[in-house]
């Protein structure tokens, strides 16, 4: 039985988001997650040509924003804050690579048990939208350095997107700009927001952030 | 009907007549065009392409100079390891001109890939040079790490082709339409296992003789002459099929859709195999050599996409 051409493109998304946890070096990772957005931007333009819907707008914004606007953001932040690399994440990266393989296995099983999951058609666009949402969520467990906690949440978000997107086979114009918007003020804000405690801590170890100091 | 069987001996005598070209003329090719692009991109002009060649002839006609602590395993192990790599290299599909061998198993040929590491492993521990032994434990610690990528991503085609032959899965043919992901993936894990295999740049530095930093050059430190001769052409040997292997996946993920014409396959094999030459070129010329403590991270890689191939694999599979 073959894949459809739609399923292949996600897959390859859930790939690239997986590849993401195996190195803890910033760049590489944010080149990862732009590979990553590129393949659901084009997963997007799939469906709108499959559907025949206008997602293509959608599709264009998520380049724009998401895989070119977002990485090269968070790459001047990184030049700006001095960091090269994750130190000390909580499981070692090759270990969590693998790790969201076995998430992704896991994911089949559950796109298999969910109701609203459409049958044979859906399931393989189910199964990698669950697996990057794993790994945007181990992204977010493991690591300490907070750039890497913005990657994690991207990540999730666009795990829920792609989940939308392959179930319903595309939201309503207005709400996917919405998303997009929020998506990146969030990132904004929180980019903005390390200056800050890069200011004042002196560090962006998101787990040192619980013990109070005096100014 | 006669004709028709002259027509596929005539067939099979060219296909045997290229197979033998090529075992001459490809590897030390590659191996030129490799140097002559790291050079170009180091803004020197380079030896010329055919270096290879003459190296090889000025080697052979060396005389040689064998350490009196060695037994005749020390010279064997030259010999055995190129007639394990031309047995390799008859049956590995690794262009699509040459005849197929119906039978060559997949795992027939991860052994004897590990056949002949095992000799030159041997003969390294056998000359008994400090820095042979120790080129020695970090290429058997290397296949450790790097053997399961390269079993799960061909066996991760075998399970989707529902054979072990490698000439059915690499036959162009579409009794099983595979995805395109799955050749891909494939033929990049493939190529990254290729990197560690063959000592180039993010694991070993094939150009060094710094006896703390190398793998495979610290195994061949005490061969000279003829000897030597011999297992360079072994190691080019040995790029031409891995990379031709590589080349044949990312190939089928281009035309899953089956190309009947034979002569574009072969051209485009061919024309594959340099462009994985020059990847090989850019990255040794942009990436630095990894810490031998890192180097594990980086095998993760070619496991984690071959475990992914497996992963998708099964679950079309069982679709």
């Amino acid at each position: 039985m073959t894949l459809d051409t739609y399923e292949v493109i996600a897959l390859f998304a859930a790939v690239a988001a997986i590849l993401m946890l195996g190195t803890t070096h910033l760049r590489l990772n944010l080149t990862f997650y732009c590979l990553h957005t590129l393949a659901i931007a084009a997963e997007t333009a799939w469906i709108s040509y499959l559907s025949g819907e206008p997602q293509h707008l959608i599709a264009a914004a998520g380049v724009l924003v998401k895989a070119l606007g977002i990485p090269i953001f968070l790459g001047w932040i990184i030049r700006k804050l001095d960091v090269d690399s994750d130190v000390g994440t909580y499981l070692p990266a090759p270990l969590c690579m693998h790790l969201g393989i076995v998430m992704l296995g896991v994911s089949y099983l559950l796109s298999n048990q969910i109701p609203g999951v459409n049958g044979d058609d859906a399931t393989f666009g189910a199964t990698s939208a669950i697996g990057i949402l794993f790994c945007g969520i181990l992204l977010m467990l493991t690591r300490k350095v907070a750039i890497s906690q913005i990657v994690g949440f991207l990540v999730i978000e666009n795990g829920i997107y792609l989940f939308a997107l392959t179930q319903t086979r595309g939201m309503p114009l207005i709400i996917e700009m919405g998303l997009l918007l929020e998506v990146l003020v969030a990132v904004m804000i929180t980019g903005l927001l390390l200056f800050n405690i890069k200011k004042s801590f002196e560090h962006i170890d998101v787990t040192q952030l619980t013990e109070l100091r005096d100014q | 009907m006669l004709s028709f069987a002259v027509g596929q001996a005539l067939q099979i005598v060219a296909q045997c007549v290229g197979l033998v070209v090529s075992l001459m003329v490809i590897p030390p090719i590659t191996v030129g065009t490799i140097r002559k692009i790291k050079a170009r991109l180091q803004n020197r002009i380079g030896a010329p392409l055919f270096q290879p060649f003459f190296d090889l002839r000025k080697l052979s006609m060396k005389g040689e100079t064998v350490s009196k602590e060695t037994s005749w395993l020390f010279r064997a192990t030259a010999v055995i390891n190129l007639s394990i790599m031309l047995l390799l290299a008859c049956l590995v599909p690794w262009l699509s001109f040459t005849p197929a061998v119906f039978g060559c198993d997949l795992f027939l040929i991860i052994y004897l890939f590990a056949l002949s590491r095992f000799f030159t492993v041997l003969s390294a521990l056998d000359s008994g040079s400090a820095f042979s032994g120790f080129g020695a434990s970090r290429e058997v610690t290397l296949a450790l790490l790097v053997e399961p990528a390269i079993v799960l991503c061909l066996a991760s085609l075998g399970v989707a082709f529902h054979s072990s032959d490698l000439c059915t899965v690499f036959s162009f043919t579409n009794t099983a339409p595979v995805p395109w992901i799955l050749w891909f993936l494939a033929g990049s894990g493939l190529f990254l296992t290729s990197l560690i295999e063959l000592s180039r740049m993010p694991v070993d530095d094939p150009t060094t003789h710094l006896e703390l930093t190398m793998v495979h050059e610290a195994m061949i430190l005490e061969n000279s002459g003829t000897n030597l001769a011999l297992i360079e052409y072994t190691h080019f040997l040995k790029l031409a099929v891995l990379l031709g292997l590589s080349t044949q996946c990312i190939l089928h993920a281009l035309m899953t859709r089956g190309i009947a014409d034979e002569l574009v396959r072969g051209v485009a094999s061919l024309v594959g195999i340099g462009i994985l030459a020059l990847t090989i070129a850019v990255i040794e010329s942009t990436a630095v050599k990894m810490r031998w403590s890192k180097v594990p991270e980086f095998i993760a890689y070619p496991v984690a996409i071959s475990l992914l191939c497996m992963l998708i694999a099964v679950l079309r599979w069982t679709k």
